[in-house]
């Protein structure tokens, strides 16, 4: 019984087997995308004229002025951005249903801890905004996140905030921006989406910024190895063109390789020992992730070789596998509940509130003289730097005893 | 006649993938002088352990004519059991492995189950299984699993044994047993039998039932061990290291010869194809090429195995000198 249908199955399999090698690839590429932006560098806005401009870009350019001091920076340059105040009054609205807002939250979903503590957070701030939650997950896959737009937008909430998993929902949201729904990303997403809002971290920012401090480290001259997350992804790409038009600037400082390492420990060691043979004399090391982090410090103590100066985010198992330790690094925070920032935009906006067109979330960065202020032994690895939880909340997301 | 041409048509099959390794080794010298360090021969043996492993498992799989798609999920569920269990305590880490072997057994079980009872094609069954496996993770974790790697476990990722790395020492330890099962006794020859013509091997009183379900299982087995190994590595939960791993164990054993359409293969085999894929890894790393040129060129390496595969040249395999005595 088993084996007359085995037979036609297995001639069946070559075809079978193309189709899921090509399955697994794309949700390979997809699995740990922590949120994605546009390949043209373009933002959001159904934008009219540009508002209270001298604020807003004195508030831009507050963040890289922050960031250059935090990391003891003499030069960092903000690229240009136009940044302005928006009328929201077109889109005030009572709430639809009932008394209170409906805000639907298309989400990475909880593949990371940087995924969970974004969600959990965003349910947290909507309770205490007496906000209803509509939810879909899209398990880090840019196309399940399409059709979760579609199902979102067909139940009319009053706003929808979008953590992007690539510019694939694009026309998708501009469709619920069309229907009347007001849309915050939580990403950046090609201006033709017509989001109202993109509340996120800069990319050129903490690119720049890495290479900035490396080079000042290096005193302007060596060889620097970058480790990007994953091929394509454009927070991982727009990070490293930020990085190298920096190093662009230093003709002594010699990028010898960029390696991908997908934002795991595991492949960041793999690559790292591989590094250390080929360049045993590597004065440093450009990072986008203390995950991949956390791996070039293991393989660099294992070969008992001293660990050049590096960058990256900041999480809080590589906090502590280097504390008390010599190395030197500098890292900047990308808070996962910046998706409160999200929420309480968009609620600015159906209230008719003036809001940014790009809120760009500014957040510590630090280096290796400040590190142990932000080790915190008694929580989780997994713990990342939080711009609003308290202890008590992330006690209760067990990220913290 | 017949075994001359048989007997290179088989020499032929097998110097292919040699030829490729000694391909690669000699383009390594020339573009990568240092490729020869004792350095870099240790790389290349790591990870001749990481991806051996779990190949081994997938050619158990892949000689029925089946397929595991869950084994690098499976991998990582043993992570996420080592961690929430032991919570870094040594004292822990024997019930904790028993745990995940206990899973292991379930996940390989349930596959076994999907193919033989609900005659789902192995592809489809495996990557159920891979996606229900994922659905436990994120539903139990949510994607931040509590808990740490117990220190003692570092040595079988970290260690090294008569100056080999644990995993591949591991790895050469399991295709001795894979080679003695497959080569030298009943239970491979009714392996390949299952996998050349399930209905004749039914029909001859091979209990096919129970021999895809062995195989399905030491596949989930060998993703249980290669979990172990990476917890000891890295010493983290880390899911997003698994990523190429389905796609690896299954290229290795391609690449080496084993069929994909069951029945032919050996685990010499999955061992050559399993070097020349580490060797080809570690020499693109090496080599400064970027994760597009490596792509391309592993590709292009599976895509040449599998059409010598369907070529003009047949492997022999054991099963036919098998089934000549056994009609003799």
């Amino acid at each position: 019984m088993f084996t007359s249908k085995l037979s036609p199955a297995r001639g069946a399999l070559r075809s079978t087997l193309a189709i899921g090698a090509a399955s697994i690839l794309v949700l390979a590429s997809c699995s740990t995308e922590r949120e994605g932006a546009s390949a043209d560098g373009a933002t959001t806005g159904s934008e009219p004229a540009c508002q209270n401009a001298e604020q807003a870009q004195a508030q831009y350019k507050s963040a890289w002025t922050g960031t250059a001091e935090a990391m003891g920076l003499e030069t960092l340059e903000p690229v240009d951005e136009e940044v302005c105040e928006i009328d929201t009054s077109e889109w005030a609205a009572e709430p639809s249903q009932g008394d209170s807002y409906r805000i639907a939250l298309a989400a990475q979903g909880p593949i990371n801890s940087w995924g969970m503590i974004s969600e959990e957070a965003f349910r947290m701030e909507a309770e205490r905004q007496g906000a209803e939650v509509l939810y879909a997950s899209a398990n880090g896959d840019a196309t399940e996140q399409v059709n979760n737009v579609q199902q979102l937008a067909s139940q009319s909430p009053d706003a929808m905030v979008v953590v992007p998993m690539g510019e694939g929902i694009t026309a998708q949201v501009a469709a619920a921006t069309a229907q009347g729904i007001v849309v915050v990303c939580s990403g950046i997403l090609p201006e033709s989406s017509n989001a109202v809002s993109t509340v996120t971290r800069q990319y050129d920012l903490l690119g720049a910024a890495y290479a900035e401090w490396l080079v000042q480290e290096l005193d302007g001259k060596g060889s620097v190895a970058m480790l990007s997350g994953l091929a394509g992804v454009p927070t991982a790409e727009y990070q490293a063109a930020a990085a190298k038009k920096v190093f662009e600037k230093y003709p002594d400082i010699k990028v010898v390789t960029q390696e991908y390492t997908q934002w795991s420990p595991t492949v960041g060691k793999t690559v790292a020992r591989n590094l250390i043979t080929k360049f045993p004399n590597l004065d440093g090391i450009w990072s986008d992730a203390a995950y991949a982090d956390l791996g070039v410090v293991q393989a660099y103590r294992e070969a008992g070789k001293k660990v050049p100066p590096m960058t990256g985010d900041s999480t809080n198992a590589f906090l502590k596998a280097v504390d008390g330790s010599d190395i030197k690094f500098a890292l900047s925070t990308f808070p996962p509940d910046q998706s409160i920032d999200c929420l309480r935009t968009a609620l600015q906006i159906l209230k008719g509130e003036p809001v940014l067109n790009k809120v760009y979330i500014d957040s510590p960065s630090f280096t290796h003289e400040k590190a142990s202020e932000y080790v915190r032994k008694d929580c989780s690895d997994d713990l990342m730097y939080t711009l609003h939880l308290t202890d008590e909340e992330l006690a209760e997301l067990e990220l913290c005893k | 006649m017949t075994q001359v041409r048989e007997l290179f048509e088989g020499s032929a099959k097998t110097l292919a993938p040699l030829s490729g390794l000694l391909a690669v080794l000699i383009l390594a010298a020339i573009t990568t002088p240092n490729f020869f360090s004792l350095d870099v021969l240790r790389l290349v043996s790591f990870q001749i352990g990481i991806i051996g492993i779990t190949a081994l498992g997938q050619t158990f799989v892949l000689l029925i004519g089946g397929i595991d798609l869950s084994i690098a999920a499976v991998m990582v569920f043993t992570t996420i059991v080592l961690a929430s269990y032991t919570d870094g305590q040594d004292g822990r880490l024997p019930v904790a492995i028993l745990l995940a072997i206990g899973a292991g057994l379930v996940a390989g079980a349930l596959n076994a189950l999907l193919v033989l009872v609900r005659n789902v094609p192995p592809f489809v069954a495996t990557f159920a299984s891979f996606v229900l496996i994922q659905g436990i993770i994120v539903a139990w974790t949510r994607g931040a699993p509590s808990g740490s790697i117990p220190g003692a476990l570092s040595w079988l990722g970290q260690g090294r044994i008569l100056g080999l790395p644990v995993p591949t020492a591991l790895f050469l330890v399991m295709a001795v047993a894979g080679w003695m099962v497959l080569a030298q006794s009943g239970l491979g020859r009714r392996i390949y039998a299952t996998g050349l013509n399930p209905t004749a091997a039914h029909m001859s009183g091979i209990r096919t039932g129970w021999v895809i379900s062995g195989c399905y299982i030491a596949a989930a087995l060998s993703g249980v061990l290669a979990g172990l190994v990476s917890a000891g590595f890295i010493g983290y939960v880390d899911a997003a290291g698994s990523r190429n791993l389905d796609l690896n164990s299954i290229a290795a054993a391609v690449i080496g010869g084993v069929a994909l359409s069951g029945g032919r293969g050996r685990i010499g085999q999955t061992v050559l194809g399993v070097v020349l894929l580490a060797v080809l890894l570690t020499w693109l790393i090496q080599l400064g090429a970027g994760a597009g040129g490596q792509l391309v060129v592993s590709g292009s390496v599976i895509l040449l195995a599998v059409a010598l595969q369907n070529g003009r040249f047949r492997l022999p395999s054991p099963i036919r000198t098998f089934s000549m005595k056994e009609s003799s």
